[in-house]
């Protein structure tokens, strides 16, 4: 399925409204779970817009559609995970002789 | 055999099944710039992963860097960024209704806004260089300027490709019937895109 004109332009729209909504959030606050967790989600949400409308991998090959997918949620599992577990994960990837 | 079966239309503009274009290989363009695009996913998922280390092993650095950077230049680039793709999808959307000139319209105005993310990018280096914010600094300004300039390059040579996809567009080579190498580029293009969505909040918004 295609999308039509007006579901592209309302993508768009929702796009920019968003990047808008979060570009202040960080704005000299402190790091918090909460913020985070709002960041983490604008991300994953715009980046599965551009994902579904524009790339359109819904009708794409398996081989595509669940590795784009995937790597469009990497980053913001990425910035929850390090908030929750820094320590651990900079412990972990010390090297040797740190 | 195929270029004889006639085009039918929905009331959108959308192609329906019966054209040749419209029978889906599930490769969007062709396999080549899957291969591409693939290739600079796996680039920046690494490029994703060495920030994120850096970031457990220096919450401070990173907790600071966002606010060091001009926050407006990340948003404007946000916008050019995501204002163009929608151009180049309203290109393709035109090129499947067989509308050449909307289509070219379409694609010139994603040319010309595209062109600004490069012309941003140069006045952000300056106004860095101005605040002494240098690939010499912290850790979060050598991520910083690893990671963007890695993307400008891949905008850069996507902006090529946009030329020469125009060029072939003003000829006449794409048409509702076959226009593979536009949707191949279309989707180099809206992957950059997507890859700058993550790049974005990573320096200019995440404390």
């Amino acid at each position: 399925m295609k999308p039509s004109l007006r579901t592209l332009t309302l993508t768009w729209l929702l796009l920019l409204v968003l990047t808008l909504a979060g570009a202040g959030l960080g704005d000299g606050a402190s790091p918090g779970l909460g913020l985070t967790l709002i960041v983490a989600t604008i991300t994953a949400l715009k980046g599965g817009m551009v994902i579904e409308e524009f790339l359109e991998v819904g009708g794409a090959t398996p081989g595509i559609r669940y590795p784009v997918r995937i790597f469009g949620l990497l980053v913001p599992l990425c910035m929850v995970l390090v908030y929750l577990y820094g320590s651990q994960i900079a412990q972990f990837t010390r090297l040797a002789g740190e | 055999m195929e270029a004889l079966i006639p085009a039918t239309r929905l009331d959108d503009g959308a192609v329906t099944a019966s054209t040749p274009a419209a029978r889906d290989t599930g490769i969007p363009g062709n396999r080549a710039i899957w291969v591409g695009i693939f290739a600079e996913m796996t680039e920046f998922a690494l490029m994703f992963l060495v920030y994120f280390i850096a970031r457990a092993h220096h919450p401070g650095a990173f907790h600071q860097g966002p606010a060091k950077l001009w926050t407006l230049a990340g948003i404007l680039n946000t916008l050019i960024m995501l204002t163009s793709s929608f151009l180049v999808a309203g290109a393709v959307h035109a090129v499947r209704a067989d509308r050449q000139r909307p289509a070219l319209i379409w694609l010139g105005l994603a040319l010309v806004t595209g062109l600004g993310y490069p012309l941003m990018k140069v006045l952000e280096f300056r106004w860095n260089l101005a605040q002494g914010l240098t690939g010499q600094g912290d850790v979060f300004q050598l991520a910083y300027y690893y990671l963007t300039f890695n993307h400008l390059v891949h905008v850069s040579w996507g902006l090529l490709g946009m030329v020469w996809v125009l060029a072939r567009l003003a000829t006449g080579a794409y048409t509702a019937d076959n226009h593979r190498g536009l949707i191949a580029f279309a989707s180099y293009w809206h992957a950059t895109d997507l890859i700058w969505l993550m790049i974005f909040p990573l320096f200019y918004v995440l404390p």
